[in-house]
């Protein structure tokens, strides 16, 4: 015959205990991934990029997701889509041409100068440097006029 | 009472008085304050993982920690809202103190410790906010060590011991840190440790 279960005040307790260890348990996938983030080490502000870039091609993103590169008739450029309001990233709208700020909404031309939101400065110009085979060395720490082409 | 010197008797008394055993005599606000305090430490040692304290680095650190790191902006704000919590409780906690006339005698050492420890959680809540890093903290140093400053003779030199050299757009410096991480909460924990046995010392209410 089968023991009847007794929800006796040591019995509410034992299952109280499982409880807290199963919630326990899941943080610990939470805590090893905070632990280990490496997202906020130190990165070189020399950034790379090979891929050939047509004339008057779109902006193209580069291997740090922030900066991004553009060659037109003048020559190249490179940008560092961080919101000059609050420093969230922003994204660029290829169908649109202009870049969007998933924060406060601001909105910058292709150019990256402000249109509409609450930032009142152009999106940052930096340094590019173009190496002998044609790639190009981006220096983030470096930045440029507008009008600056390589 | 009297015979309660055993370590587990204190934890786990035979006797305790039954008046002391209604949960709406004290509102159970110290053992908040506690929890809280708990909270606290374990949020504030991850938070030592990935912040970095200094006048130039803490405030980004901290951006970047909470909008970055995974689960950065639940443990930054867990700790946050601990703070706000333990800062309130501590003075309800006094309060009912003060309410049901438990700083009297034989109480009136616990009530020192009381009044000390409600100056260090102060402290470490003000030092918590310098170390944000935002212009806000860096005026508010500046505030703290020109106060200090109108001390005669000792306070330079104090301000220097307790802040460090605050810049006027960041009051995250490495002395700030080192106090509100490691100095102030050590304090803290052994006068609490000291708080909760002299209550049973006293033949007062019942912990947590």
């Amino acid at each position: 015959m089968p023991r009847q279960l007794e929800w006796t005040r040591r019995a509410v307790l034992r299952l109280a205990w499982v409880g807290v260890i199963a919630a326990s348990a899941l943080t610990i996938e939470p805590l090893v991934q905070y632990l280990t983030s490496k997202e906020d080490r130190l990165q070189s502000t020399l950034v790379g990029y090979s891929k050939p870039l047509d004339v008057n091609s779109d902006w193209q993103n580069t291997a740090n997701a922030r900066v991004w590169v553009k060659r037109d008739s003048l020559g190249v450029m490179a940008l560092v889509a961080t919101c000059t309001h609050l420093g969230c990233e922003v994204h660029y709208h290829v169908e649109k041409k202009e870049w969007l700020c998933p924060c406060h909404g601001s909105i910058y031309d292709l150019e990256g100068r402000p249109i509409s939101g609450p930032a009142l400065k152009a999106l940052p110009r930096v340094a590019v440097e173009l190496k002998p085979d044609g790639s190009l060395i981006i220096n983030t720490s470096k930045q440029v006029g507008m009008d600056t082409r390589v | 009472m009297k015979d309660q010197k055993n370590f587990v008797h204190h934890i786990r008394p035979i006797f305790v008085p039954s008046k002391a055993l209604s949960v709406l005599y004290t509102f159970c606000l110290g053992g908040v304050s506690f929890l809280a305090f708990v909270v606290l430490g374990v949020t504030g040692l991850l938070l030592m993982f990935h912040y970095q304290p200094g006048n130039s680095t803490g405030f980004s650190s901290l951006l970047t920690l909470a909008s970055v790191i995974p689960y950065g902006g639940m443990i930054r704000n867990l700790h946050y809202w601990a703070g706000q919590l333990m800062v309130v409780t501590v003075n309800l906690h006094m309060l009912r103190v003060v309410w049901t006339h438990s700083y009297k005698p034989p109480k009136q050492l616990n009530w020192l410790v009381g009044v000390a420890l409600l100056m260090l959680i102060l402290f470490l809540d003000f030092t918590g906010y310098l170390l944000i890093g935002s212009q806000e903290s860096g005026a508010a140093a500046t505030v703290a060590v020109n106060i200090l400053g109108l001390i005669p003779g000792l306070g330079i030199g104090l301000a220097q011991v307790l802040f460090g050299e605050p810049s006027a757009i960041s009051g995250s410096t490495l002395v700030v840190y080192v106090w509100h991480c490691f100095a102030l909460p050590m304090i803290a924990l052994f006068l609490q440790l000291y708080h909760f046995w002299r209550i049973r010392r006293d033949g007062g209410v019942r912990p947590l």
